[in-house]
């Protein structure tokens, strides 16, 4: 995963969700079909795609998606 | 394995994958393709598979397909369970399927289980989904294996009292599971004393819990040690931590598998036959080059022909249970017979076989032939084959059979079979252990149909007799079969468990009977069942099925005279009943009005019974007698009446 359109492949073709780049900054509660469900299968998904341990504490606190993104890409 | 023609190769159609299907919003509209688009799928493709299919809304899936099997399945228990869904969702699929899923609350299983009016109790399968903090939530620090010991004791009584009132009054299966032991419990006790009386306490608990399957007719427990024992993680501890989801999601994932074969049988969809491919797969080497005294076979030969040799043995353990075994192999069938008369390093035998079909034709015109012979439908075949070319092109041709691939190396056959617990049923039966027998003497009763001229002078020399008897206790466990396993003729495809077949024999509205047959070649057993009920001065017929190894006897004409003889003599003024479509059941849409019922206008009438399983979605018709003129029962078969059934 190289890139935030990467990301949003991601969540559109894994998680079957609704996203356009334009919900990716707005509170998980604005995100069309979000439940927090999604949350952890989005997090399993990503340890998957990056073959990292994301720091899932934190993740789970993220207000938006492109939080939860910049913790999977971190260095 | 020889080339093939290129009018004989698999040709690829219709939409390519699942998630085409999804970026073109076709989910919905193609969902009877999704079974076929599954075969074959990794556990990583299955689980983004089931993210996909969980978002879908069943009853838009059904408005577009109505005749898809739906499943109702409410899930509860102690920890978070909504992973579960996306898992379940697709393991359901690949069987063709339609989850309607329920997510109880967190944690609330105590509260659902003790709720009748609940939708646990509504559902055809009730998960209660147990983990090992069910215990050690409630275990104080510090601890030794005693307050386990006392915790546990303390849970599953509470649990059996909830099971015990579950069992009276729910309608469908409830599925508990045993309590995996996570290491992070043994580590904490440093003195191995302990640790062995915590693992002892522990399994005692789950003993416990795997008898109430024992004790209570609609209960299933499932061991999740043999899945742990696969390696799959039993616990993520981030997840467990942070989520409270106490079972990992691999665990959750392989879970739902075995939900999704207890589906397809409550669904009526189990599997029958297994018919086996012989070269490659039943032995190693090929026999028409190696000859019979090259093939590998046999537990003291070579390391490829003693595992081999243990495929047998495992195929031979699911036939002694009703399974039904077939060989399709493109060989020459007098080489394939010695092979299976005299090899001596063979475990099963020509006899353990309902057919062995040896020639050079495609293996999906030899299936078709058998499935017919055997009057099943091709979907209740499980086909085995270490040829992929067979393997895809069986698939191709006949999409409705479930193709088990296997590979060169044989020591894996063994797991390949039985990964999808293809055959699993919540009991056996009588019937079961001695179909075999019963499959082969209905093939020499084809061949001596083949003897005859006529199809009167062969009905006449089959010497048919019927016994319809009042169902007992003795009956239920075989009626109930007959309603899950019975496809054609079932004219309702009102599915029953043994308990709520029970619950009619105590009702006193409701009349069960089953139908006994046998001929000059046997006793067939219990072949067919009528359900009906009383209400006012009209007898309705919830159901009415016969299995298929017996169709056009004049079992059936025998039976339904029968029950309006009985109607009359009992002061009804009709007799009703509900045909309701299904792809399997065409075959008998005529077989009331053949016998001089005639279509009913208003058909919301007969739907008074709890037992009514009849949707009013347009597929089923309603039929009515008027008990004036009652038919002729067939002159050949001989009946035997239930006594006062004739008002004598």
């Amino acid at each position: 995963m190289n890139s935030i359109d990467d990301f949003l492949i991601l969540l559109q073709d894994d998680l079957g969700l609704p996203v356009t780049g334009a919900d990716v900054g707005a509170g998980l509660d604005r995100v069309p079909g979000w439940d927090s469900v999604h949350l952890l299968s989005l997090l399993a998904l990503l340890e998957r795609t990056t073959g990292r341990a994301l720091p899932l504490a934190q993740a789970l606190e993220a207000g938006s998606l492109e939080e939860i993104y910049t913790l999977a890409v971190a260095p | 394995m020889t080339g093939a023609s290129r009018s004989e190769r698999p040709v690829e159609s219709g939409p390519s994958t699942l998630l085409d299907l999804h970026r073109e919003g076709r989910l919905v509209r193609e969902y009877p393709s999704v079974r076929r688009l599954l075969c074959g799928a990794s556990d990583a493709e299955l689980a983004r598979a089931g993210q996909l299919l969980a978002r879908l809304d069943p009853d838009e899936v059904l408005a577009e397909h109505p005749a898809v099997p739906v499943v109702s399945v409410a899930v509860t228990g102690h920890g978070t369970l909504a992973p579960l869904l996306p898992s379940l969702t697709v393991e359901l699929a690949r069987h063709g399927l339609l989850l309607r899923p329920h997510l109880a609350d967190f944690d609330a299983y105590v509260f659902d289980l003790a709720d009748p009016g609940g939708e646990l109790y509504r559902a055809d399968l009730a998960l209660c989904v147990l983990d090992p903090m069910v215990v050690f939530d409630e275990v104080p620090v510090p601890w030794g294996p005693e307050d386990v010991e006392r915790v546990a004791r303390e849970r599953i009584g509470t649990l059996a009292g909830l099971v015990a009132r579950f069992a009276e009054s729910a309608r469908g299966t409830l599925v508990l599971n045993t309590l995996p032991l996570p290491r992070r419990f043994t580590a904490q006790l440093v003195d191995h004393r302990s640790r062995a009386r915590l693992g002892a306490v522990w399994r005692e608990a789950n003993a416990r819990l795997l008898r109430l399957a024992e004790e209570h007719e609609r209960v299933v427990v499932l061991d999740l040690d043999p899945l742990a024992g696969e390696g799959v993680p039993v616990v993520e501890p981030r997840l467990s931590q942070y989520t409270r989801t106490h079972l990992s999601p691999a665990l959750l994932a392989a879970y739902a598998r075995e939900i999704g074969h207890l589906a397809r049988h409550r669904a009526g969809q189990g599997k029958k036959a297994l018919v086996l491919d012989l070269d490659g797969t039943l032995w190693g080497g090929i026999l028409g080059e190696d000859g019979p005294d090259g093939i590998e076979i046999g537990a003291d030969g070579t390391h490829r022909g003693g595992a081999h040799h243990a495929f047998q043995r495992v195929v031979g353990q699911l036939a002694a249970q009703g399974v039904l075994l077939a060989a399709v192999s493109k060989n020459d069938p007098e080489p394939v017979g010695e092979v299976l008369r005299g090899h001596p390093g063979m475990f099963l035998r020509e006899d353990d076989f309902v057919r062995v079909v040896a020639n050079w034709r495609p293996k999906h015109d030899n299936l078709a032939e058998l499935a017919k012979d055997l009057n099943l439908g091709v979907d209740s075949f499980v086909f085995v084959d270490d040829s992929p070319y067979e393997c895809g092109l069986v698939r191709h041709e006949l999409p409705g059979v479930s193709v088990v691939p296997v590979n060169g190396e044989p020591a894996l056959h063994i797991e390949a079979l039985l990964r999808d617990g293809w055959f699993d049923t919540p009991e056996l039966t009588r019937e079961d252990v001695t179909r075999v027998a019963q499959y082969r003497d209905e093939l020499v009763r084809k061949d001596f149909l083949d003897g005859f001229d006529s199809l009167n002078e062969y009905l006449r020399q089959l010497r048919v007799e019927v016994h319809l008897v009042e169902a007992g206790p003795a009956e239920v466990a075989r009626l109930s079969q007959l309603t899950l396993r019975t496809n054609q003729f079932n004219q309702t495809t009102l599915r029953l468990g043994p308990a709520e077949v029970s619950a009619l024999l105590d009702d006193p509205a409701a009349r069960v009977l089953a139908v006994r047959a046998a001929d000059r070649f046997g006793d067939s057993g219990v072949v067919g069942a009528v359900f009906t009920h009383r209400h006012g001065d009209t007898v309705h017929i919830d159901n009415f099925l016969l299995s298929c190894r017996v169709f056009s006897r004049g079992i059936e004409q025998t039976a339904l005279c029968a029950v309006l003889r009985h109607a009359r003599a009992h002061g009804a003024r009709a007799v009703r009943a509900n045909y309701r479509a299904t792809p399997k059941n065409t075959k008998v849409k005529d077989f009331y009005p053949r016998n001089g019922f005639v279509r009913v206008a208003d058909e919301n009438t007969t739907l008074t019974h709890p037992t009514a399983a009849c949707r009013s979605d347009g597929t089923t018709v309603t039929y009515e007698h008027g008990l004036g003129v009652l038919p002729v029962p067939p002159v050949h078969v001989h009946f035997t009446e239930i006594p006062g059934d004739d008002g004598s």
